[in-house]
């Protein structure tokens, strides 16, 4: 469980990463559009850069970070619900930030801050879980009864 | 303990997901809650009818026997004045010398024929589906037809598949400009080029025979805008002096904004509605909605240039002699705003003595939506397909507040109906009567509408930012009484949206 827990987080600090880079394929794309003549309006429904965007942030991230927390309250990691909790809100905070910035895109600088504090948060939780199996000074599982 | 935490966490989330799912096929008479706005039918209270007709299970709101939808069909029996076969295939259709995208034709062109009547005239339309796989339906856009000619696949009549045709019939009664366009899966087929251009002239000519009558279909094919189906500036040739009429269509998903250049203008119809007393104007645009109409007046330069009507981006017509320099056309700050546009005028009912009053409030939460997890719109609070639906009775004068919070704007689309604009956040309209089909909500704002029920049916009440319909945006006006036997989904695969 404890593994499943550390590799779940890498996968959300990873899934950060790549939503780092799928939207700088995105932006970059339109202005290529954009030269070859295409309009940006209402019309404009994004490039495949944005779709990945979308399916990941909207889906795929989510999920993890709800897996997270729930495999958080079997894997016995030390301070692993805290983590996962702390992730999987900055999570939650990391959409609606998305979504506020359609209409206010000054939030928008927080939605990018917020992704590095969200890898940070997920790194940090993968750390919590590493060198399972060794001893931790009455570690893992006085943490599992907090929790219970 | 942690079964209890994870169950905790999972439960509610499971049922709100399973609560959202939709079933595969459904009549849009059992979605969501009737409301009833104050007038009779709320103690008969939506009991849902059910038995068997040649359709299949028939639903409808009402205590008294029910009229088949079918049945409030166009004139049949005698020949039509206006004839047209529409011939809808999948195929590549040519934007600009060097772009093609993969889209839909009717008769091999998109936009499709330009369909012109004179008012009063019976108009029939074929519509042969050759190779349209999902089905195509066509749909009326603005035009008071009956409620089965209405062209909403799943509400008035099935899709039409490959190999199948379907006979539109109407008595163009209302002059103006419209549209048409296919209404199933219409968030897909119409973007990808499946419309066309109504226009309704009086039965006898007015003004001078010279004058320049020509269409604007603005739309935009993958990414490109066009006019009329070309991208960039298309010349329309006109002689120095003479009047011309411009028939705007906003055939996208969005507001757009139209203006000219090098002429005054007069905005002299709204969605096929004349205006009263429209004053000229300058150095200011009109901004239509998705699927609305406008049309300006102008007189071509007598200095031999031409006027340049702009339509967004390098979109334009010019209007003069061949190879008449024209204006560069910059786009002005200033708007057209109809709440005192031109001047009053007497309008055949009575808003303030209103039968039924409706809200229709558009928010956005998260939550579900058939299973899927985002951001999703609201309708009073409440997400697809838990609705209100608009209950009248035939001849009720109806107010709609129409309220947007949700952060963005909804250019919302009433069917069979205009509506006249009473006031927008609480100022009241001053200028010529306002009448709309296709009015564009911006966030934040809220508009005070009026109709009079007088088209029996059910009735399509959406935003027509498309995408925005597949993701909830979706209402029906529903007459008592009338029975729906059409269904979203079933063996026709209907996709209204």
């Amino acid at each position: 469980m404890k593994s499943v827990y550390r590799v779940l987080a890498y996968l959300i600090a990873a899934g950060v990463v790549l939503q780092m880079a799928d939207i700088a394929y995105a932006w970059f794309g339109v202005l290529n559009e954009v030269d070859s003549g295409a309009v940006l309006d209402e019309n404009f429904e994004g490039n495949a850069g944005h779709a990945l965007h979308g399916i990941l942030g909207m889906t795929l991230i989510p999920l993890l970070g709800l897996v997270l927390l729930i495999v958080s309250f079997f894997a016995k990691v030390p301070g692993g619900v805290k983590w996962a909790a702390v992730v999987f809100g900055v999570i939650v905070l990391q959409v609606l930030l998305a979504f506020v910035s359609f209409g206010v895109p000054v939030i928008g600088l927080l939605h990018g801050v917020n992704a590095l504090v969200l890898l940070g948060v997920a790194a940090m939780a993968a750390q919590k879980a590493n060198g399972a199996g060794l001893p931790m000074h009455g570690g893992a599982r006085s943490s599992g009864t907090r929790v219970s | 303990m942690g079964v209890v935490a994870a169950s905790a966490l999972l439960g509610p989330l499971g049922w709100m997901w399973h609560a959202s799912l939709v079933p595969d096929t459904y009549s849009v008479m059992e979605m969501g809650h009737a409301e009833f706005g104050g007038g009779p039918g709320g103690a008969t209270a939506a009991h849902q009818h059910d038995h068997q007709h040649d359709h299949g299970s028939v639903a409808h709101v009402g205590g008294s026997q029910p009229v088949d939808l079918v049945s409030l069909a166009g004139p049949r029996g005698r020949p039509a004045d206006v004839r047209e076969t529409l011939v809808a295939r999948e195929e590549q259709i040519r934007v600009a010398s060097e772009h093609t995208v993969e889209g839909y034709t009717l008769n091999h062109d998109s936009p499709g024929p330009e369909i012109r009547a004179k008012r009063g005239q019976l108009v029939e339309v074929r519509l042969v589906n050759e190779s349209v796989s999902d089905g195509v339906t066509l749909h009326w856009h603005g035009v008071h037809v009956p409620n089965a000619e209405d062209g909403v696949a799943g509400v008035t009549q099935d899709a039409v598949q490959v190999g199948q045709d379907y006979v539109y019939r109407f008595v163009a009664d209302q002059t103006g400009t419209f549209w048409y366009h296919s209404h199933q899966d219409s968030h897909e087929q119409v973007p990808k080029g499946l419309f066309g251009a109504l226009v309704v002239t009086p039965a006898e000519p007015s003004g001078p025979s010279d004058a320049v009558d020509v269409l604007a279909q603005v739309h935009t094919y993958d990414g490109r805008r066009t006019v009329n189906g070309r991208v960039g500036a298309s010349r329309v040739p006109a002689e120095p002096g003479a009047r011309a009429r411009v028939r705007v269509i906003n055939t996208d998903n969005g507001l757009m904004r139209t203006w000219v250049s090098g002429a005054p203008y007069r905005v002299v119809a709204v969605d096929g509605v004349d205006l009263n007393a429209p004053e000229p104007v300058r150095d200011t645009a009109f901004a239509l909605p998705a699927g609305g109409r406008v049309d300006l007046e102008l007189s071509v330069p007598t200095d031999g240039s031409a006027a340049r009507v702009g339509l967004g981006g390098a979109t334009a017509l010019l209007l003069g002699p061949e190879d008449a320099s024209a204006p560069p056309g910059a786009e002005p700050s200033a708007s057209v705003d109809l709440l005192d546009y031109g001047s009053p005028a007497a309008v055949a009912f009575d808003p303030d003595e209103a039968d039924r009053r409706f809200t229709y409030d558009i928010g956005r939460r998260p939550g579900f939506l058939d299973g899927r997890p985002g951001l999703w719109w609201t309708i009073n609070g409440h997400t697809f397909p838990d609705l209100p639906m608009y209950v009248v009775s035939e001849h009720d004068v109806v107010r709609v507040r129409l309220e947007n919070s949700s952060g963005e704007a909804h250019p919302m689309h009433l069917h069979g109906h205009h509506a006249l604009v009473l006031s927008r956040n609480g100022r009241p309209v001053t200028g010529s009567p306002w009448w709309t089909d296709s009015l564009d909500i911006d966030d934040g704002d809220s508009y005070e509408l009026a109709f009079v029920a007088d088209n029996p049916g059910i009735w399509m009440f959406h935003c027509h930012d498309l995408p925005h319909a597949v993701e909830g945006l979706v209402t029906h006006l529903a007459y008592e009484d009338v029975a729906e036997p059409f269904v979203v989904g079933g063996p026709a695969g209907n996709r209204p949206e």
